[in-house]
């Protein structure tokens, strides 16, 4: 147990120094920059804006729906090729402490390219296909029942992107218990599927791959609407 | 003699004998559990009870802890992991270099650039977005809504003939497209699939029972790949997935959208 938690304590900071080294400022050769300038508030503000549009403009130049989220101003803008399609209020947000702790410089870059979702895990289905055998005559046609729009499963996604950051995507929770308990159990079987994958690694005397987290709550008619327009491997740019 | 209540002199109590009363108290309690153990100790039965108890306790207490370690302590303690941030020295002489003035002027240059960039997607035209998930419309002119109301899409529902030989897939596409034709009064060719659906064995292709009237409302706007949207006489599944694919609208909406659309404008579906 100890050795299984002071693997996974190391994790964060591996992580840290990945992101460090892959985003890190590279000078041109043919001009010198300033670096304190990294650490000014102008720069800092105006470069995270740079790198938010950055990923939107290369978002729009894609032919597919992609997902900006806006967590400074608490918003999650669904947008086909530039154009706003969808948009909805965050109620909580969450991000790791990891990109507090990375380099801001690194932080930023890595956020002017769009998250590609890789692998995704919902209590929703993508597409709710209704499987219809056709009848043999018309003695056996019957007319279509209509189908039922009662929203009563529970909207909690997680997308894990292809460079290892996590977004969490809870539908906002009421007084339904039945939603608490829902979200709780997703949540375990989320955190089991870490353990598992944590202890996988340490038997291999590895590190275990740490994910960074950005968990946003967003209303259920939302929640399901984004999950359902994102494409498998759809794009998400981030701004915060 | 004058003398009311508030007068009357009471025993106060000093806080030292509050606090013997309380040690007291503690003290017949911890007798009392000191013998109760002895009576549990000196009956077998008692003791064995006890000692099993005592046992399931600690175990289902290492339980818990073992699970809430892995599950809920050392995914805190990542959080918590202290690190220092490696922040670069601010000089306040830096701010008034020159070169380093250029540098953030050039990178607010840049996010500028960007941000004209990036707003010039939105078409200044007028342009339709449908919601398959909610069945929504919202029609755009000059970048503002001008209306918006319910629709219907695809079903999602997978059809497969009686053979098993075939399917079909009734979803809306989604993804940007652009109106390619606008037609009145559309004659509705019916496809393959609407006689399978319905059991009926399918006809030639231009036999006359597949060519319906009037059950696609005055207008149509073509989509490409034999997607349309059009009218329905089905008005009460208005705001339902229930089509085969392309989007139903009411007669008011759909003249509305047909005479603000013009060939070529952009219609996003998600």
């Amino acid at each position: 147990m100890i050795y299984y938690a002071v693997m996974a304590v190391l994790s964060p900071g591996r992580k840290i120094h990945a992101i460090n080294n892959e985003y890190s400022y590279r000078e041109p050769e043919s001009s010198k920059t300033d670096r304190r300038m990294f650490s000014d508030s102008i720069f800092v503000s105006v470069n995270r804006e740079k790198s938010f549009y950055q990923a939107r403009v290369l978002m729009a130049e894609s032919d597919s729906i992609c997902l900006s989220l806006n967590l400074s101003d608490s918003t999650a803008i669904l947008e086909i090729e530039g154009v706003a399609v969808h948009n909805a209020k965050i109620s909580e947000i969450t991000v790791s402490k990891v990109f507090n702790k990375a380099d801001e410089y690194s932080v930023t870059s890595m956020r002017a390219i769009p998250f590609t979702i890789g692998n995704d895990y919902s209590t929703i289905r993508k597409e709710p296909l209704m499987i219809k055998l056709a009848p043999k005559d018309t003695s056996e046609y019957k007319p279509d029942i209509l189908p039922d729009t009662a929203s009563s499963e529970p909207v909690n996604y997680i997308f894990e992107m292809t460079n290892g950051t996590r977004l969490y995507v809870y539908q906002d929770l009421g007084e339904n218990e039945g939603d608490r308990m829902a979200l709780y159990m997703f949540d375990l079987k989320d955190r089991l599927r870490n353990i598992r994958y944590n202890l996988k690694s340490i038997i291999n005397l590895k590190v275990p791959e740490y994910h960074p987290s950005i968990k946003i709550s967003l209303a259920k008619a939302d929640a399901k609407i984004i999950y359902r327009a994102l494409p498998r491997h759809g794009l998400i740019s981030v701004f915060w | 003699m004058e003398s009311d209540g508030n007068n009357i002199e009471k025993p106060v109590r000093e806080p030292a004998d509050k606090r013997s009363e309380l040690v007291g108290m503690l003290l017949l309690s911890f007798k009392k559990i000191c013998h109760s153990t002895l009576k549990i100790y000196h009956n077998a039965i008692l003791r064995l009870v006890f000692r099993k108890t005592l046992l399931v306790i600690l175990i289902i207490s290492m339980v818990l802890f073992i699970f809430s370690w892995f599950i809920y302590i050392v995914p805190y303690l990542q959080e918590t992991s202290k690190r220092e941030i490696a922040q670069l020295p601010i000089i306040a002489e830096s701010k008034n270099d020159i070169a380093y003035k250029k540098q953030i002027l050039q990178l607010g240059k840049d996010e500028q650039k960007l941000s004209r960039k990036f707003k010039a997607y939105t078409p200044g035209q007028s342009y339709l977005v449908i919601n398959t998930t909610d069945n929504r419309f919202s029609l755009y002119q000059n970048k503002t809504l001008i209306r918006k109301g319910f629709c219907s899409t695809g079903s999602y529902t997978q059809l497969t003939n009686s053979e098993g030989s075939k399917q079909w897939i009734f979803k809306t596409p989604k993804g940007r497209f652009w109106i390619h034709e606008k037609i009145t009064s559309p004659l509705w060719v019916r496809p393959d699939w609407s006689f399978v659906e319905e059991g009926i064995p399918i006809p030639p292709a231009n036999d006359e029972s597949r060519y319906e009237y009037g059950v696609l409302g005055d207008y149509a706007m073509s989509l490409g790949d034999g997607y349309l949207i059009h009218g329905t006489i089905y008005k009460r599944f208005l705001g339902m997935p229930v089509t085969h694919g392309c989007v139903r609208l009411n007669d008011e909406d759909l003249e509305a959208i047909y005479n603000t659309l013009n060939i070529g404008s952009k219609v996003y579906i998600f």
